[in-house]
């Protein structure tokens, strides 16, 4: 079970624990990657290493640069 | 817009429900550009052009999978991130911004396309006073019944 924080600054170190986190969990969300998923939804990575895995970052780069070049 | 949705303002629908989305194409089967959120055709094309690529590639990288063939694929790259979901009829791809979820990405995706295969529209949520002024119908009194309880 987890211990109830207890005193301010405890509290405060708890928030920032969270904060910090947060941070990490959406930083290692935008780590360039490839993501696939089934009809189900279960997600699978492409690993940096497999086959084709350079030309669909490629391509989608290509793709943010044509969307950047219309705005 | 149209209450049934048509393949041509798909693209558009997918921008009006998601903030994050940059811009967005629809293909169908044969991959050729069905609508698109940019008015420029050329960079229109060139953007279903990729989608396509994109999808190949996907294919072949997971060719030897022992699972289904993916119907979704989320791509991030430093400044973005491009999302692609695909029934057998269409192919619709997004280019989001940065931090764009992509859990709501992909639900919007795929709520468009369910929308274009038949399925039920996607309902807007609107506020109070967009209720109140709106005129009262059958169809808006069945909305506001309360659920009924489950269980014995």
């Amino acid at each position: 079970m987890k211990e109830k924080r207890k005193g301010p600054l405890s509290r405060a170190a708890g928030i920032a624990e969270g904060v910090a986190a947060t941070v990490r969990r959406l930083q290692r969300e935008r780590e360039p990657r490839v993501l696939v998923y089934d009809p189900s939804g279960y997600a699978r990575l492409v690993q940096p290493e497999a086959r084709g895995h350079d030309r669909i970052m490629s391509l989608a780069e290509e793709m943010l640069s044509e969307a950047a070049g219309r705005e | 817009m149209p209450d049934t949705l048509t393949p041509e303002h798909a693209a558009e629908r997918l921008r009006e429900l998601s903030a994050d989305v940059r811009t967005a194409v629809l293909l169908d089967a044969a991959g050729s550009l069905t609508s698109a959120t940019d008015a420029d055709r050329r960079r229109a094309e060139k953007l279903a052009d990729l989608a396509r690529r994109l999808f190949e590639e996907v294919d072949r990288a997971t060719r030897d999978w022992e699972a289904e063939p993916p119907e979704q694929v989320e791509v991030q790259v430093p400044g973005g991130a491009v999302f692609a979901s695909r029934t057998p009829r269409w192919t619709l791809a997004a280019v989001a911004k940065r931090g764009a979820l992509s859990s709501l990405i992909l639900y919007d995706l795929h709520a468009v396309l369910g929308e274009l295969e038949g399925g039920p529209p996607i309902r807007r949520s609107e506020s109070v006073e967009e209720r109140a002024a709106a005129p009262a119908t059958e169809e808006r009194a069945a909305e506001e019944l309360p659920m009924p309880e489950l269980g014995g």
